[in-house]
């Protein structure tokens, strides 16, 4: 099927620096801090450093077959019938995560903003835009990237920078009290939520117009979402204490609720809101229009748009169903979805670079 | 011409959810509370709610009928009282704007912990308010009282104890949050900033309680409750107050004075103060240091002092030093004596330092504070005098 569409590099960068930042800026305090405590930011650190060495894994991957996607590629590698079901699986993995981020932003809403609102009617419109984006294509997806990204970070620094004179610094201490154990279960979903995630980017390599950047753009916007996002969590840590943060649902937010200057700058939170908003949205864009993407070239179909409609159809329906309650969603988030990503974020890229080494050398042999 | 008809179907439809907010509430809609009270009535809670009286807040008119209104309901939990106030009230209570919760001291004293989920979980509640103990009172009464120079009584207790933390030292805020972490805390327990109405009470509930120059009836701050975890065990007066507070490193500014060797009185006005708590072992021994350095100006002189001299200087801040040692000492003691709780966070501050050995000593914390050693020091600053140097009492001759 030939998607006839180009991206540069630069937009590249950006949008997997956005969507490193994703939906983890609001949840990914909270459920680190329950396991790490104060020393979250060095579970941060080294969700950080093997984020960094799984994107180098990625564009490995990604340099087998340069011009497939990740759902071709994959086929050509496991062969037609087991390729075929590995890639069901890989889109019912994307598929679910739209869901869940979906889910999340409803969620996010209705608790904290608009609480007798019904998910579904914050849903329906978060999800017609995002079909609304998907439709318009890539090249669309990566300039809205570039269009948000300075409001991002404008609120970003807003909210540390008004923030920083509540930091208390004796909050970090004692550093380790519980030895490293703690730290390293809190760095499984610092290493999961943000970056093993990212392996959906292996769908969009052949449509960027440099692939020989792409690691370097990749290990670049990794890097710096991956800095916003210890920032955050550092800061949650400093202001509201490691308690207070795995206590609360979504910490970032009720960072952006102290925020106060002078008495009058205040209650600002719903302002600053839209910065993840913004960073969720492009998340579930991009995922879904990877979902469509894939399951076009998986079924050969001419091309994804006239699946969107459908698929967002049964995304409304679902969001609902894969969770009864909120304690029931932030089980599965925290205790299981690291796990899932992993599966699919470190063993399938280490699978498919494995089968493709070994039967390049078993033909070598044979020939 | 299909897709343009398709793509209005599309927008008509997005317009019935885009009208706004799904339910929006006017302003003319709420009843925003100022204040809460809360009170225990047998097994049930009793909450009283102050509301603003929006027109007599609002504009130059007003004056005919009082600025706030009550509204009181008793209920299981406090939620429940709340939604039952509307049986009274025309209009459903707002909380994002309390400034103030009142706990009544019979309540403290039984427990405060299941007062404050509601307050920590309900969305519309910000942290931006501060928690009191009505000492030796209701609640209730503390939301009655009608004032002078801020007609909105809520905010007028939120300013004044603002406003007493800061200049004068012996009260202290406390928000939701570091009520919350000092609860949950193994190395502290919580202290909140007591309140109380002096002078008549009838009188204070009426207009007449701000027709008058003095007011009849007003609330005072004073002293400080010392909980055990949530439950509150007694006071510290406001000299111990402030002496909490120059541990906690929570002083801005604060008055205090010296006797002068002569015997007259000379006081002195912290402008800065830092404090820095530092924990030791010494065979697993813990012990305290507290090092306060302040900054402060002379204030007022009574007595007979050369103050153009340097030694005079000298003397007054040596004296300085010694009498805040000498009450933030004996505080410490009244607190390990009498109380027998930690409430300064000297367990946080181990913790801090020595968290393996914390380890051992968080399982009877409150045992070892009761014997902990503790080395106060205090330095005092004089940098300058005020508009004059040497007080005219020097060259008046009796």
């Amino acid at each position: 099927m030939p998607e006839n569409v180009k991206i540069s590099i630069r937009q590249f960068t950006v949008l997997v620096m956005l969507i490193t930042i994703g939906d983890s800026i609001l949840v990914l305090p909270s459920i680190a801090a329950f396991e790490a405590k104060q020393d979250v930011w060095i579970s941060g650190l080294i969700g950080l450093a093997v984020g960094l060495l799984a994107v180098y894994i990625f564009s490995m991957v990604g340099k087998l077959y340069p011009h497939l996607t990740l759902v071709q590629s994959i086929q050509e590698i496991f062969g037609k019938w087991f390729g075929t079901f590995v890639s069901l699986m890989f889109l019912f993995y994307t598929f679910l995560s739209v869901v869940a981020h979906t889910r999340e932003t409803g969620d996010f809403v209705t608790s904290v903003m608009m609480q007798e609102t019904p998910t579904q009617a914050i849903q329906i419109l978060f999800v017609c835009i995002v079909i609304m984006a998907v439709r318009l294509g890539l090249e669309v997806i990566a300039r809205t990237g570039e269009i948000f990204l300075p409001w991002i970070i404008f609120f970003f620094l807003i909210l540390v920078i008004l923030l920083s004179p509540q930091a208390e610094f004796e909050k970090l201490q004692p550093i380790l009290e519980n030895g490293i154990k703690p730290v390293l279960h809190g760095s499984l979903s610092c290493i999961a939520f943000p970056f093993m995630e990212l392996v959906v980017f292996l769908m969009i390599f052949p449509y960027v117009n440099q692939p020989q950047q792409i690691r370097k753009g990749f290990l670049q916007g990794v890097l710096l979402g991956g800095i916003v996002l210890i920032i955050i969590i550092t800061v949650s840590i400093l202001v509201l204490g490691p308690d207070h943060t795995a206590r609360s649902m979504y910490p970032t937010y009720s960072l952006a609720r102290r925020v106060t200057v002078g008495r009058f700058f205040e209650r600002v939170e719903a302002m600053l809101a839209l910065m993840w908003t913004l960073t969720i949205f492009m998340k579930v864009t991009l995922y879904f229009y990877i979902f469509n993407l894939g399951l076009a070239q998986l079924l050969k179909l001419k091309g994804y748009r006239m699946l969107t409609l459908p698929v967002g159809l049964l995304l409304i329906v679902l969001t609902p169903v894969i969770s009864p309650s909120i304690t029931y969603f932030n089980k599965v988030i925290s205790k299981y979805w690291p796990y899932f990503d992993l599966t699919y974020g470190l063993l399938l890229p280490l699978l498919l670079l494995a089968v493709y080494f070994v039967r390049t050398k078993f033909k070598r042999s044979t020939n | 011409m299909k897709r343009k008809g398709l793509l209005l179907c599309i927008f008509i439809i997005l317009l019935i959810f885009v009208t706004g907010c799904w339910n929006r509430r006017e302003l003319n809609d709420l009843a925003i509370a100022v204040g809460i009270a809360i009170d225990k009535s047998g097994n049930q809670y009793k909450v009283s709610a102050q509301v603003v009286e929006p027109g007599e807040v609002s504009g130059k008119k007003g004056g005919s009928v009082a600025p706030v209104t009550l509204y009181q309901a008793t209920g299981d939990t406090i939620l429940e009282a709340l939604r039952q106030m509307t049986t009274i009230s025309p209009r459903k209570i707002y909380l994002a704007h309390i400034r103030i919760l009142v706990l009544s001291e019979s309540l403290a004293r039984e427990g405060i912990r299941d007062s404050l989920d509601l307050m920590s979980r309900e969305p519309e509640t910000r942290n931006d308010y501060f928690i009191v103990v009505a000492k030796q009172a209701t609640a209730e009464d503390m939301l009655k009282i009608l004032t002078n120079l801020e007609k909105v009584p809520s905010i007028r207790l939120f300013s004044t104890l603002e406003t007493s933390a800061k200049q004068w030292a012996p009260t202290t805020t406390v928000n939701l949050d570091k009520l919350i972490s000092e609860l949950v805390s193994e190395g502290r327990h919580p202290v909140l900033t007591g309140l109380n109405v002096i002078g008549d009470k009838k009188i204070g509930e009426s207009k007449k309680n701000v027709e008058t120059v003095p007011s009849p009836a007003d609330m005072q701050y004073s002293g400080l409750a010392v909980f055990r975890k949530d439950k509150l065990i007694g006071w510290l007066s406001d000299e111990e107050g402030k002496a909490y507070n120059y541990i906690d490193n929570n002083i801005k500014s604060t008055v205090g004075h010296v006797n002068c060797p002569d015997g007259g009185k000379l006081s002195l006005k912290v402008i800065r103060s830092n404090t820095k708590v530092k924990g030791s072992l010494r065979d697993e021994h813990p012990r305290i240091t507290i090092e306060v350095q302040s900054e402060a100006n002379v204030g007022e002189v009574q007595c007979h002092l050369d103050l153009t001299k340097t030694e005079t200087i000298a003397e007054v801040e040596k004296l300085a030093d010694r009498k805040t040692e000498e009450f933030i000492e004996k505080t410490i003691k009244k607190v390990q004596q009498e109380y027998k709780i930690d409430i300064f966070g000297f367990g946080e501050v181990i913790r801090r330092s020595y968290p393996k050995a914390w380890k051992k000593l968080k399982k009877n914390w409150d045992q070892t504070f009761v014997n902990i050693p503790v080395n106060v020091k205090v330095t005092h600053k004089i940098p300058y005098l005020g508009k004059i140097s040497n007080s005219f009492l020097e060259d008046m001759k009796e």
